[in-house]
């Protein structure tokens, strides 16, 4: 129908999709394509390197002069540090948990600020979106889950009580071994995946539906209707950056908390 | 270093009943895929659909019975 629509109004409206994921390089360096994905992830990478570095050479600083009183920036990075170390290392893991922070810290402010690039001017376009970013992450976590799993349990108790939890008849285990063999090694890392990329890609589609549309019923439908239409997309589109500034944090987060789930539970798992 | 709270007091594993919960999502879903992926390979082999349906039930029945064989008896 909506082609039908479209077709009927001579240039018509392109819609979104996903060709809005593919921006055309800047330049290229030794066949690599420089875009803006890759300036997005540069970028977060050296902003999140120096606010942290920034903040704890200001501790170094004011420790050295025996200042207790720490400075503002020092206080945002020790609230931003502690907020995954209390909230997810400590909450999941309990103290074994604090030799995984600094993974946990640097997988959540990764993830967090490629998100938010996507309601960055001139940016808007999040990292994450691409499935490779959320993939590589995603399989990090599972080869260190996996890891530590094997080094704590053994190989073959690994498999064991993954696959054999105790007090059923055994004829049953043919049925529901293979579901948890699935479960821990392809549905658990897909879906972590898929999660990530997938909330960014939908969120990135719909910002740029109500934006693009708005402006087409403004300047190109024109007219009351297009105009009165077009405001409400652009207002619209305000209140969508706000709700996907919070989705682009919650993910973070998810993402983060269930990595850290997988660690405990590898570690935990001793019957 | 971020400062001592009270937390660091307590090292037991207490976000557990939330893994659980995703856990289990993950276990129902696997059901589905693997009886559901033998029952559909059978379908394919026997150009019948039954094998499906009865692969995607006894997925989703079996991946049922593992939550509750894992979380729902312990406590």
């Amino acid at each position: 129908m909506s082609d039908r629509l479209l077709a009927s109004e001579g240039t018509g409206f392109t819609p979104p999709g996903p060709s809005s994921f593919e921006p055309p390089p800047f330049f290229t360096v030794a066949g690599w394509a420089v875009d803006k994905v890759v300036v997005v992830i540069a970028l977060s990478t050296v902003l999140i390197a120096a606010f942290f570095y920034l903040a704890a050479r200001r501790a170094e600083a004011a420790g050295a002069n025996g200042g207790l009183v720490p400075g503002k920036l020092q206080f945002a990075g020790e609230s931003a540090y502690g907020f995954v170390r209390n909230g997810i290392g400590l909450e999941t893991i309990g103290k074994e948990g604090l030799r995984f922070v600094p993974f946990l810290a640097t997988l959540f402010f990764f993830i967090a600020v490629n998100n938010l690039f996507g309601i960055i001017p001139p940016f808007q376009l999040p990292g994450t979106s691409k499935i490779a970013i959320p993939l590589g992450l995603a399989v990090i976590v599972w080869v260190i889950y996996n890891y530590l799993g094997i080094k704590r349990q053994g190989l073959l108790g690994y498999f064991k009580n993954m696959m054999f939890p105790p007090g059923i008849p055994i004829p049953v285990y043919f049925l529901l071994a293979p579901i948890e063999l699935l479960s821990n090694f392809i549905v658990r890392p897909v879906t972590l995946c898929l999660r990530l990329t997938l909330n960014m890609f939908a969120g990135h589609l719909v910002l740029v539906l109500f934006i693009l549309g708005g402006e087409y019923l403004i300047l190109e439908y024109g007219g009351i209707v297009g105009v009165l239409a077009g405001s409400v997309a652009i207002l619209g589109s305000l209140v969508m950056t706000g709700f996907e500034a919070f989705i682009q944090l919650l993910q973070a987060y998810v993402f983060t908390l269930l990595a850290a789930l997988y660690i405990g539970g590898a570690l935990a798992d001793e019957h | 270093m971020p400062p001592e709270t009270p937390d660091d007091s307590s090292g037991d594993f207490r976000r557990k009943g939330e893994a659980d919960a995703w856990n289990a999502l993950s276990l129902i879903l696997s059901g589905m895929l693997v009886w559901g992926g033998i029952g559909w390979l059978i379908s394919n082999w026997l150009d019948n659909r039954l094998p499906l349906a009865l692969g995607l039930v006894l997925g989703t029945g079996a991946g049922t019975a593992l939550v509750w064989l894992r979380y729902g008896r312990q406590t």
